[in-house]
C-alpha cells in the first residue's frame, strides 16, 4: 500500500522517466544533444502557455481560448511590424493577449459567466477577430532573418524559446511554493468563499490569473510568428487540448487548489518526449492520439485512486 | 468527490430559489429575442418567411438539436459537458454506413448507436465512479474513441451501401422531413424523463447539490454515469442520421458538434453549474442559434464573422441571465 | 542499382557538402495527415516507391497543424535527413524552417501545395498539382459550362487554410483574366464538409433561388452537399452546372447522371511518387525543374469513362 501511494505520489515522474526509456530505445540518439535542445523547443510552445494555465486551474478556473489568443496575439505582431518595428510590435503582441485576458476577467469575475462558458465564447470571438484582422489569410513579417536567428541553439542546449520556458517554470515554482500570493492562489482555488473570509480578494486574484495566463499564451503566440514569420488566423486550434491535457496529466486538478509547477513541466515532457518517439517510430498520429488519451485517462485514474489518504493531508494544508 | 458541482456550490444554491415570475422573465427573453431576430429576417429577407426557408431551419436543428438533449442531462446533472461527442458522432455515422454490407442497415444503425452509448458508458463510469472531471475524461475518452476510428477506418471515405436507409431519412411526412420528427420524438422523450420521471428529479437533485442528494438515497453516481450513457446514444443516434443522410462518413464528421450543442443548452439559459434547466428551455436556445445562423447566412455575413456573433450572443445570453437571477435573489 | 547509387552518392556529396555514410539515405517526409481520403493513398505511394528506390523514409504527420509541421520540419533539420519532402499547409510559415534546412546542406522539395514565391530559393523543386492552377481550370470548366456568363456561388474549404486560398484565388483571377461576365454571388466557407455544405446550401438556395446558375466547390464533397440541399428544394428539377475538384468516385457518378458538370482529378498516387523520384534525382545529384506537375484532368461527361477517379 505504501508502496503505491508512493508510486502515486510520483506518477508523473515515473511516468516521464518510462517514456525517456522507451523514446531512448526507439530512437537512436534521443540523448544527443541537438535532440534534447530541439524537443525542448517543441515542448517550449506548449509549456509556456502551461505555464499560464496552471496558475489559472490551480484558482480553479479554465481557459478554453489560450488557442485563439495564440494566434490572435501572433498576427498583431506580425501586422505591426510594418509601422512599428520588430520589438514593439511584439510587445504590442503579448499586450493583445493580456488584452483578451482582461476580457475574459470581465466575462467570468465581473458578470460571473462560468469560466468554462465565458471562455468558449471568447475563443469564438479571438478567433473570429484573427480572421477579420488578416481576412482569413496568412500575413508574412518582415524580417526572415529574425526567424532564423531565434532558432539559435545556445549552449548546446537552449533556444530563447527553450530558455524562457525553464526560466519561466523555476520562477513559477518559487512563486508557488514561497511568495505569499502563491498560497493565496491554492486558498482561492480550494475554497472561494473561504479564502473571501481570510480577507484575500478572491476576484482580484481570478482576475490575475485569467489576465496571467492570456499573457503566456500571447508571448507563445509572438514567438511562434517570429519563428516563422508568419501570423495565421489557423494557428493554435489544436493547442488548448494539448495544453490542459499536459497541466493535468502532471497533477492539477480542474477543480482548483492543488497543481505545482514541477509537475506541469513533468507533464509537458512526458507529452513532447511521448510525441517525438512515436513520430520516430512512424506512429501514426491517430494512434498517438489513442495513446496520449490513455496516458491522460491513466494518470487522472491514478490520481483519484489514493484520494483517501492524500485528501486529509491537502484539505488541510490551505485551511486558515 | 462531487468533481465538477464543488467549485460552483456557492452559486449553485441560488438557482434552487429562483422564483417562477424569475424563470418567466428570462424565458420570455429569449422569446423576445427570437422574436426581433424573425422579425429582421422577415423584413430584410423576402425569403425568410417562405415554407421552405423554415423546413431548411428545422432541418438544419435536428441533427445538432438530438445532441443537445443529451447535453442537456450532462449540464443539468452537474456534468459541465460532455467534449466526446465528435467521436461518439464519428463512431455512430461511419458503423451504421461500414457495417451495412455484412449486417444489413437496421442492425447496423443499432449496434452504431450502441456502441457510442458504450462509449458514453465509459465517460459515465470515469466520472460518476472513479470522480474524475468530466472534462477531462471525457477529452481523453474522446480523443481514444476518435484514434480507433481513425485507425478502423484508415484514411478512406466510408461510402453508404443501402440506397432505401437513405430515402427513408431523407423522406418527408405531411412536409415535414423524417429527421425532424426523429429529433422531435427525442426531445420529447427526452423532456419526458427529465420533467416527469423519478430519473429526471434524480438528476436535478443530483446537480443542484449532490451531497444532500447521496443522503436522500439518490443512486448519485449512477445518475451522473447515466447522463453520459445518454448523451453517448443521442450523439451516436445524430452521426447514425447524419451518415445516412450525407451517404459518406469520415473521421472528422462530428468536429464542432460538441460546442454548437453547448452554445445552445447554454443559451437556453441551462446553467452550467448543474441543477436547473429543461431539455424546451435547451431548444429554444437551439432555436435562437439557429435562427440567428440563417439569417446570417441569407444576409450574406461572412463564415469567420458568425463565429463573431456566436461568440458574443453565448457571453451576453449567460451574464443576462446571471444579472437577472442575482437581482431576483437580492 | 546499388552501385549506381554509390557511385552517384559520392557525386551528390561533393555537389552539397552534406554529411553523409554509405548507407541507405533517409528522406524526412512532413506529410499533411496520415488518416485522409487524400494523404492516406499519397503518403502509401510515396513509401512504396522509396523502397523500389532504395531510400528510407521518416514520416511525420501534421495532422492538419501548421505548427506541428514547422517543428517537425526542425527535427528534421537536427536529425540530419539527407533530404526533405514537405506539404506545406501555409504558404508562409515554414520558410524559416526550410532556410535553416539549406543552411545545413539538406535539400528540400514541396509536395501537393506551393507556398509563396518568397519560398523560391530555399527549394529544389515543387510537385504536384497545383491548387492554384486548380482553380483556374474549375474556372475554365465553369465558364464553359454557362456560356461564360451568368451568376455562381461558391463554397469554399475552411477560412485561412493553404488549399483553400490557392482554389478560390486561382478561381476568382482566371475569371478576371478571363475578363469573365460571371458573377459571383457569394463565397461561404464550409470547411470542406459535406454536412456544413449541405446546410450552407440550403441558405444559399433560399436566399438566391434561381440566381444560382452555377456552382463551384472547392472539393467533391462539398459539392454533394450542395446536390442534396438542391435536390431538397426542386425535387427532380435539374442542377445548374455543379463544377468540383478531387475526382472521387461518387463525384464521377454524379457527373455520369448529370447532377455534376465537372470535376478535375488529381492523382495522390502521382502526386505522391514524382515527389520521391523528383528527391531520389536531387540526391542522385541530377537537376531537376523547380516545377514538376502532375497531370490534372478535367473530367466531364465526355470523358468521365475513360479516367479512373482519384479515391
Amino acid at each position: 500500500m505504501d508502496l503505491l501511494s508512493q508510486f502515486v505520489r510520483y506518477r508523473v515522474g515515473i511516468i516521464l522517466g518510462l517514456t525517456i526509456i522507451v523514446a531512448s530505445a526507439l530512437v537512436p540518439g534521443f540523448f544527443g544533444l541537438t535532440t534534447l535542445s530541439l524537443g525542448l523547443d517543441r515542448a517550449s510552445t506548449i509549456g509556456l502557455i502551461a505555464i499560464g494555465l496552471t496558475v489559472l486551474l490551480i484558482a480553479g478556473q479554465i481557459d478554453l481560448s489560450v488557442g485563439s489568443v495564440f494566434a490572435l496575439s501572433g498576427i498583431v505582431a506580425v501586422t505591426l511590424q510594418p509601422s512599428l518595428g520588430l520589438g514593439p510590435a511584439a510587445v504590442v503582441g503579448v499586450l493583445a493577449g493580456a488584452a483578451c485576458g482582461a476580457f475574459n476577467a470581465l466575462l467570468s469575475v465581473v458578470f460571473k459567466v462560468n469560466a468554462l462558458v465565458a471562455t468558449l465564447a471568447t475563443m469564438l470571438i479571438f478567433r473570429s477577430i484573427a480572421h477579420w484582422l488578416t481576412d482569413s489569410q496568412p500575413v508574412a513579417g518582415t524580417d526572415i532573418m529574425f526567424s532564423i536567428t531565434l532558432a539559435k541553439i545556445y549552449l548546446n542546449l537552449f533556444t530563447v524559446r527553450s530558455a524562457m520556458f525553464l526560466v519561466g517554470i523555476v520562477l513559477l515554482h518559487i512563486w508557488l511554493t514561497r511568495a505569499v500570493a502563491g498560497r493565496n492562489l491554492f486558498a482561492v482555488g480550494s475554497s472561494a468563499p473561504a479564502a473571501e473570509a481570510s480577507g484575500i480578494s478572491v476576484g482580484w486574484t481570478m482576475a490575475a490569473g485569467f489576465i496571467f495566463a492570456s499573457t503566456m499564451a500571447g508571448v507563445a503566440g509572438v514567438l511562434q510568428s517570429l519563428a516563422t514569420n508568419t501570423g495565421s488566423p489557423v494557428f493554435g486550434s489544436e493547442l488548448t487540448v494539448m495544453v490542459i491535457a499536459a497541466v493535468v496529466v502532471g497533477g492539477t486538478r480542474l477543480e482548483g487548489g492543488r497543481g505545482s509547477a514541477l509537475g506541469t513541466l513533468g507533464g509537458v515532457l512526458t507529452i513532447a518526449s511521448l510525441t517525438t518517439a512515436m513520430e520516430f517510430s512512424s506512429v501514426p498520429a491517430y494512434f498517438q492520439q489513442v495513446v496520449a488519451g490513455f496516458i491522460l485517462i491513466l494518470l487522472v485514474v491514478l490520481d483519484r485512486t489514493v484520494k483517501p489518504r492524500t485528501r486529509a493531508h491537502s484539505a488541510g494544508a490551505p485551511a486558515p | 468527490m462531487s468533481s465538477a458541482s464543488e467549485p460552483a456550490q456557492g452559486t449553485g444554491s441560488r438557482f434552487q430559489r429562483n422564483s417562477a415570475m424569475l424563470e418567466l422573465l428570462s424565458k420570455a427573453g429569449l422569446g423576445l429575442a427570437i422574436l426581433v431576430v424573425i422579425l429582421y429576417g422577415a423584413l430584410s429577407s423576402p425569403v425568410f418567411f417562405t415554407t421552405g426557408n423554415m423546413v431548411n431551419i428545422l432541418t438544419s436543428m435536428a441533427i445538432v438539436g438530438i445532441v443537445v438533449v443529451g447535453m442537456t442531462f450532462v449540464l443539468v446533472v452537474g456534468g459541465l459537458a460532455d467534449l466526446s461527442v465528435p467521436a461518439t458522432i464519428a463512431c455512430g455515422a461511419i458503423l451504421s454506413l461500414a457495417l451495412q454490407p455484412s449486417i444489413g442497415a437496421v442492425p447496423a444503425f443499432a449496434l452504431a448507436i450502441a456502441l457510442a452509448g458504450f462509449c458514453g458508458l465509459i465517460s459515465g463510469l470515469l466520472v460518476g465512479y472513479v470522480g474524475i472531471n468530466p472534462i477531462i475524461a471525457t477529452l481523453g475518452v474522446g480523443t481514444i474513441v476518435l484514434g480507433i476510428v481513425q485507425a478502423a477506418v484508415g484514411g478512406v471515405i466510408v461510402y453508404g451501401t443501402n440506397p432505401a436507409s437513405a430515402d427513408f431519412v431523407k423522406s418527408r411526412v405531411f412536409g415535414i422531413p423524417t429527421i425532424v420528427l426523429i429529433f422531435l420524438v427525442v426531445t420529447l422523450v427526452g423532456h419526458f424523463v427529465l420533467g416527469r420521471t423519478t430519473w429526471g428529479r434524480w438528476t436535478f437533485a443530483t446537480g443542484s447539490n449532490a451531497n444532500a442528494a447521496k443522503a436522500s438515497a439518490v443512486p448519485v453516481r449512477a445518475v451522473k454515469a447515466g447522463a453520459f450513457v445518454i448523451t453517448g446514444l443521442c450523439a451516436g443516434l445524430s452521426g447514425g442520421l447524419l451518415g445516412l443522410t450525407l451517404q459518406s462518413a469520415r473521421p472528422l464528421v462530428g468536429t464542432g458538434y460538441e460546442f454548437s450543442a453547448i452554445t445552445a443548452v447554454v443559451v437556453g439559459g441551462v446553467s452550467i453549474m448543474g441543477g436547473f434547466g429543461s431539455v424546451p428551455r435547451a431548444i429554444v436556445g437551439l432555436i435562437f442559434v439557429s435562427v440567428l445562423t440563417n439569417v446570417m447566412v441569407l444576409e450574406g455575413v461572412r463564415t469567420p464573422t458568425q463565429g463573431f456573433v456566436l461568440g458574443l450572443l453565448i457571453a451576453v445570453a449567460v451574464a443576462a441571465d446571471v444579472a437577472l437571477r442575482r437581482r431576483g435573489v437580492a | 542499382m546499388a552501385h549506381r547509387i554509390t557511385t552517384s552518392l559520392v557525386s551528390a556529396l561533393a555537389l552539397m557538402a552534406a554529411v553523409g555514410t554509405a548507407e541507405a539515405k533517409t528522406v524526412c517526409y512532413v506529410t499533411a495527415a496520415d488518416a485522409h481520403a487524400y494523404a492516406t493513398p499519397a503518403n502509401e505511394a510515396l513509401s512504396a516507391r522509396a523502397d523500389e528506390l532504395g531510400l528510407e523514409v521518416l514520416t511525420l504527420s501534421q495532422n492538419f497543424d501548421v505548427q506541428t509541421g514547422t517543428e517537425q520540419l526542425n527535427t528534421c533539420i537536427a536529425r540530419k535527413a539527407d533530404g526533405i519532402i514537405l506539404w506545406p499547409l501555409d504558404p508562409q510559415a515554414y520558410i524559416p524552417g526550410l532556410a535553416r534546412a539549406q543552411a545545413a546542406g539538406i535539400p528540400s522539395i514541396l509536395i501537393n501545395s506551393p507556398m509563396s514565391e518568397q519560398a523560391n530559393e530555399f527549394i529544389k523543386s515543387f510537385t504536384g498539382p497545383d491548387v492554384y492552377e486548380e482553380g483556374a481550370l474549375a474556372a475554365d470548366s465553369l465558364s464553359d459550362a454557362m456560356n461564360g456568363e451568368g451568376s455562381v456561388i461558391v463554397i469554399a474549404g475552411q477560412a485561412g487554410n493553404g488549399t483553400t486560398i490557392g482554389r478560390v484565388g486561382g478561381f476568382v483571377d482566371r475569371l478576371k483574366e478571363l475578363d469573365s461576365k460571371i458573377e459571383i454571388l457569394d463565397t461561404v466557407n464550409a470547411d470542406f464538409d459535406q454536412q456544413k455544405a449541405l446546410v450552407a446550401s440550403r441558405d444559399l438556395i433560399t436566399r438566391f433561388g434561381d440566381k444560382i446558375m452555377g456552382v463551384y466547390a472547392n472539393d467533391d464533397t462539398m459539392a454533394r452537399g450542395f446536390i442534396d440541399a438542391w435536390k431538397e428544394a426542386h425535387g427532380d428539377k435539374p442542377t445548374p452546372p455543379i463544377v468540383g475538384i478531387n475526382g472521387q468516385r461518387d463525384a464521377f457518378d454524379s457527373i455520369r447522371s448529370g447532377e455534376m458538370y465537372s470535376t478535375i482529378v488529381q492523382s495522390p498516387v502521382e502526386d505522391g511518387k514524382l515527389a520521391i523520384e523528383t528527391m531520389a534525382n536531387i540526391l542522385d545529384g541530377k537537376e531537376v525543374d523547380a516545377r514538376l506537375p502532375i497531370p490534372l484532368t478535367v473530367v466531364t461527361k465526355e470523358n468521365v469513362e475513360d479516367v479512373e477517379p482519384a479515391f
